[in-house]
């Protein structure tokens, strides 16, 4: 029930943004409503939604990861270079191969990080610039194609009515939630992020949860890079640049807190819409894409101070007490 | 018996300054290797001095750098700010000496008050600053591109051109000089006065630092000020160097100044470390690639060998100081 309490604390501020920017962008321009848009918008934020869902475990683990864009760059880039002539086994491998390499690359990070003590931004950065380099062998210039039935049914629609990108990402935060919340490894995550000595103390594995942790990010990181391979036809070394930083973003507007332990993935839908969404309103209204970035910045500021805890003008803490009965303080303990 | 505790005072420096000495061992070891890859590449004053113009560029960047994430905060604002102090000061000088003055002044305005702005979000607002400053950088990309309508104009005056090329006396390249009174500045700002030890306190424990009555808010806002400052008057000086402005200047220096300051031995907690690394870390980053392409290292090679230099450094810092986890 607290914990219940907790999520909608962590994810009212988010949806009610979401919904109040998709319905200012609906009154500006009629035309986002339909269903074309819509399906447009789930094919470009199912990455978003995965490279956030990525840092989300990492993040909620105390931990952070900058190698995310290396590895949607090199997982493309592997995806685009395997056999791309129709058959069965093709389709099979260009499922298996770069999860598999995704996730060998994030438990690299995690055994340096947990077995050798390091600081996490610094070795995610090295091993990130080491996997880009290692990309940039594989794939110079931007190229490579893939199987026609997988470039058919990715960014297509499934019985021609359900965009499969939506199917895509609804399963993936499902599940991601579930692991979360439902499995000892989703709670020993939340533990190692909140107190690390503590859960320590109590028996947790802490060295392999953090390795699992990072190599969830990398497997994540891997889908969104073959997500991304299928939708463009084609792959880019340095594909996964901006993913970075905006999967933080979207992890911390989602309300994931970046020092650890506190937040989830189910908010993760509306943090991505939020930052999709205001270019794509902008790009209906036709404003030069330079105030894209002004207005970008703004929100991303509003929604920032809207979603973090603890501030002293706390606008959070206002709109959260408007929604919610006031018992629910006691949420707070143990956080 | 005076001469020992002397002695052990002298031993006792040398260990707690260990990493700073080998940093610096690096910096000549690498300038060592590179005279066999390639001749002049240690014994020529000019090439020296070309990497070290480099690295002052990421050197006066870094020195913001350094005091935010000692107050463990980061600044990812500094490339976009870079960039804007680059294009507006070509914009505002139009290559005109008179100009000069009144440019700089409100670039390093401008530098100040989105630093300011980013000190106010962390602070008041309590955003990360991971996010705050990256917000406030999405902000400065849009209005630089906005002010100057997507095309960079102008061009540096021949003052800021001296600035950025010239030498003093035909020797000393001015640039060079610049880096060394800022950093002289910065160092003795750090290490002997309250608002450098409030830096540090913070750092290590923000409460602590409160309670003990610290405007832990004020020296935050303060710290990321200077950041903001720094960065956009390096691009000032940058377009000294290049005469004209360009729009992805500055994109490299979010993260090769973070890099420069954590090859220097500066904690990424907070608390801990100081700017005489974030030189030897700025200097041995600007070398490497300029090793790298004499040795005609393509940019894949490049990366990688960035990665695992990092990856090594930090291997050898922590080594003695593991965490129990």
């Amino acid at each position: 029930m607290i914990e219940r309490q907790r999520d909608l604390r962590l994810y009212i501020p988010v949806y009610s943004i979401f919904i109040a920017i998709y319905v200012f962008a609906g009154i500006l321009e009629p035309t986002f409503f339909t269903w074309r848009n819509n399906a447009n918008l789930f094919t470009r934020i199912t990455p978003l939604i995965l490279a956030g869902m990525a840092q989300s475990f990492v993040l909620l683990s105390g931990g952070i990861d900058l190698s995310i864009g290396a590895i949607i760059g090199l997982s493309s880039a592997i995806a685009v270079s395997l056999p791309f002539v129709d058959t069965p086994l093709n389709v099979i491998m260009w499922v298996l191969i770069p999860p598999l390499l995704g996730l060998s690359l994030g438990l690299i990070n995690g055994v340096i990080i947990a077995k050798g003590g390091f600081n996490p931004l610094v070795v995610t950065l090295a091993t990130g610039a080491i996997w880009t380099g290692v990309t940039l062998f594989i794939m110079p210039v931007p190229g490579g194609s893939v199987s026609l039935s997988i470039a058919r049914t990715i960014p297509g629609t499934i019985f021609e009515v359900i965009p499969t990108p939506l199917v895509i990402f609804l399963v993936f935060v499902f599940i991601c939630h579930f692991i979360l919340r439902r499995t000892e490894f989703g709670r020993s995550i939340y533990a190692i992020g909140g107190n690390e000595s503590i859960a320590y103390e109590s028996g947790i594995p802490c060295t392999r949860v953090k390795i699992s942790v990072y190599g969830m990010s990398g497997l994540l990181a891997a889908f969104a890079g073959m997500f991304l391979s299928a939708w463009m036809f084609c792959a880019d070394a340095l594909i996964g640049k901006p993913y970075v930083l905006n999967s933080i973003a979207v992890a911390v507007i989602a309300g994931t807190a970046l020092e650890g332990g506190r937040g989830g993935v189910a908010g993760i839908i509306g943090g991505a819409y939020i930052l999709l969404l205001i270019s794509n309103i902008l790009n209906l209204l036709a404003i030069s894409s330079f105030y894209q970035f002004i207005a970008r910045g703004l929100v991303l500021i509003l929604a920032l101070s809207l979603t973090s805890s603890g501030a002293t003008l706390d606008i959070r803490g206002i709109l959260v007490r408007y929604f919610l009965p006031r018992r629910s303080t006691t949420g707070e303990i143990g956080n | 018996m005076a001469n020992d505790v002397k002695n052990l005072r002298v031993v006792s420096f040398f260990l707690q300054q260990r990493l700073v000495i080998i940093l610096f061992l690096l910096v000549v070891a690498m300038f060592v290797a590179g005279e066999f890859v390639s001749k002049g590449f240690l014994t020529s004053y000019g090439h020296i001095c070309s990497v070290l113009r480099s690295a002052s560029f990421l050197g006066i960047v870094s020195i913001g750098q350094t005091i935010v994430i000692l107050t463990g905060g980061f600044d990812l604002s500094v490339g976009p700010l870079v960039t804007m102090g680059n294009v507006f000061a070509c914009m505002l000088i139009k290559g005109i000496n008179s100009n000069t003055p009144w440019a700089l002044a409100i670039i390093i305005f401008l530098g100040a008050m989105f630093g300011f702005f980013n000190g106010l979000g962390v602070a008041y607002l309590k955003i990360p600053s991971l996010v705050m400053t990256l917000a406030i950088g999405t902000l400065v990309t849009g209005i630089t591109l906005l002010l100057s309508r997507g095309a960079p104009t102008g061009l540096a005056s021949p003052i800021l051109r001296y600035v950025g090329v010239g030498s003093l006396l035909g020797l000393f390249p001015v640039i060079i000089l610049i880096w060394i009174m800022s950093s002289a500045f910065f160092i003795f700002l750090l290490q002997a006065t309250t608002f450098g030890r409030k830096i540090y306190y913070i750092g290590a424990n923000e409460k602590a630092a409160f309670l003990s009555g610290v405007k832990v808010n004020f020296v935050k806002i303060l710290a990321f000020t200077i950041s903001g400052a720094g960065a956009t008057s390096t691009g000032a000086l940058m377009a000294g160097y290049t005469h004209d402005a360009f729009f992805g200047i500055g994109d490299n220096y979010i993260l090769w100044s973070i890099a420069a300051v954590v090859i220097g031995g500066t904690s990424l907690a907070g608390g801990k470390g100081g700017y005489v690394g974030t030189i030897a870390g700025a200097i041995i980053l600007v070398l490497l690639e300029s090793l790298l392409t004499v040795m005609r290292i393509p940019e894949a090679g490049r990366r990688i060998a960035n990665g695992l230099i990092i990856l090594a450094l930090i291997s050898i810092y922590f080594m003695g100081e593991r965490k129990r986890t």
